[in-house]
């Protein structure tokens, strides 16, 4: 009988500086057993053996394959359809408005979501410009998804969801946009599917993000909890450059741009806080 | 629908990443977002924190400044953690402040630095440099702390030193605490702070 590979403390904190390094991703004590499992699992995959032999080839492996089913394994991709839906009334009712009134005709409006998990969010976005957003009809926007996960980006672009995910849609919302089932999921349609460009994005990665540029807003909701204090002011310098002067950026009920840099200024609408890019940046 | 699905990205993205010199040049550029795409592209570069460096020395646009600082942080090097220092000496608030957050994570990688800017000539360095201890997380925090107590002349270093000795230090830090006081005999609120954290360190309060 085989046995389960040991992770000793070592192990886990030279393995956790690794992981944080490529990824910007910080794991303290607590998730020790999160970590130990998932470790774990990718050293049975691979018949590593053990824990050294797994680290090896995950450090030296040229093509990056490991590293990226280990990213798959251990990032989390807990959402769901219009989650904290405020943010998205901010955006047809103030943030959109604003947008527009500094574009000239011919420029599309463009957003990006970040991480976009199982496409729950870029689609939750799509939906509501289409339903909510008198504008559409004379804008054109254009929707980016982008995750580290390659795994959940494959999820995202095939559209299929459990019951969970679609429990906060209205129901004529559910009727309009998915079919239904047999075994009881929600098949999202074509023409939502189609309207996001969905792209692995390691934010933590310089060419990565580098042409990641002129957008006018930015979700990036519960991604920024999981860094650190340097990764958060890195990925905040990134979507400084992400963003067109004036563009604005959403984060998730518990986070706070104040508290990660001084380059975005404070906006309070009726419905949400964002973060604005000073329109003098440059 | 009006809705358009845009594959330009991902082709821009099939560009090679710039080289390092062509990294090293854009610190130089006259555009501000080429210079902070410049900053982050270097933190993998040999030499870059040299570079970063005496970019920070000449940078006046405070996007980019905060560019350098975050990188020079992720560098976290001698050349980077020294320079982050003597940004505390700036008469810029936002730049102080910018490298206290910096060196809050780069200065754990080099605490003997941070041990030094304990020393510096300049009293308000070393205020600041207290400031960064609570994040450091090092074993001789306290030691460095009580050595203030008993040796530093400036009485609002050794406030600092005792507020965060109320946080993180133990009983062994009493006597250094008697003898601050000691050596400020006239001052109410270092009085005040003072008794405050001998109970406190001595459990007698749950302040």
């Amino acid at each position: 009988m085989s046995q389960t590979p040991a992770i000793t403390q070592e192990d886990f904190v030279k393995f956790r500086e690794f992981f944080y390094r490529k990824t910007g991703i910080h794991f303290d004590d607590s998730k020790r057993y999160f970590v130990d499992k998932r470790l774990v699992e990718r050293i049975e995959m691979t018949a590593a053996g053990n824990f050294r032999n797994y680290f090896v080839n995950l450090r030296f492996q040229t093509s990056g394959d490991e590293l990226q089913s280990l990213v798959n394994a251990m990032t989390v991709n807990e959402t769901y359809f219009f989650r904290e839906e405020y943010q998205l009334k901010c955006l047809v009712t103030h943030m959109l408005e604003e947008v527009t009134r500094r574009k000239t005709d011919s420029e599309p409006i463009r957003i990006w979501s970040m991480p976009s998990s199982s496409g729950e969010e870029p689609y939750s976005i799509a939906m509501y410009l289409l339903e909510y957003w008198k504008g559409i009809e004379e804008w054109d926007v254009e929707l980016f998804a982008s995750d580290i996960d390659t795994n959940i980006l494959e999820r995202a672009k095939r559209g299929l969801y459990s019951p969970r995910s679609v429990h906060n849609l209205p129901l004529a919302l559910l009727e309009k946009y998915f079919t239904r089932q047999k075994n009881g999921d929600y098949q999202l349609i074509d023409d939502i599917r189609q309207s996001v460009e969905f792209s692995r994005v390691n934010l933590m990665s310089a060419s990565d993000v580098k042409a990641y540029k002129g957008f006018d807003i930015i979700f990036c909701r519960n991604l920024l909890i999981y860094f650190d204090d340097l990764s958060r002011r890195q990925a905040a310098d990134t979507f400084f450059d992400a963003l067109n002067p004036g563009g604005m950026i959403c984060l998730g009920h518990s986070e706070s741009m104040s508290r990660i840099s001084s380059l975005f200024n404070v906006r309070k609408f009726p419905e949400a806080i964002v973060y604005q890019k000073p329109l003098e940046a440059r | 629908m009006p809705l358009i699905r845009n594959t330009l990205l991902e082709h821009q993205g099939d560009d090679q990443p710039a080289g390092f010199q062509a990294l090293f040049d854009a610190l130089h550029n006259p555009e501000a977002a080429a210079r902070r795409l410049a900053a982050r592209g270097l933190v993998d570069a040999p030499g870059g924190s040299t570079a970063l460096v005496e970019r920070l020395e000449e940078e006046s646009e405070s996007s980019v400044r905060e560019a350098l600082i975050t990188s020079l942080a992720a560098i976290a090097d001698v050349t980077a953690v020294t320079a982050l220092i003597d940004c505390l000496r700036s008469e810029d608030a936002a730049l102080r402040n910018d490298a206290i957050e910096a060196l809050k994570t780069a200065g754990s990688q080099h605490p003997a630095l941070i041990q030094d800017a304990l020393q510096d000539y300049d009293a308000d360095v070393r205020i600041l440099a207290v400031g960064i201890l609570e994040s450091l997380k090092h074993p001789d925090v306290e030691l460095w702390l009580i050595d203030l107590l008993e040796h530093d002349s400036h009485l609002n270093v050794c406030a600092c030193a005792v507020d965060l000795l109320c946080e993180l230090g133990t009983e062994r830090a009493v006597p250094a605490l008697e003898l601050c006081l000691e050596r400020f005999p006239n001052e109410d609120y270092l009085r005040f702070v003072v008794d405050l954290a001998i109970k406190r360190l001595r459990g007698e309060s749950s302040l």
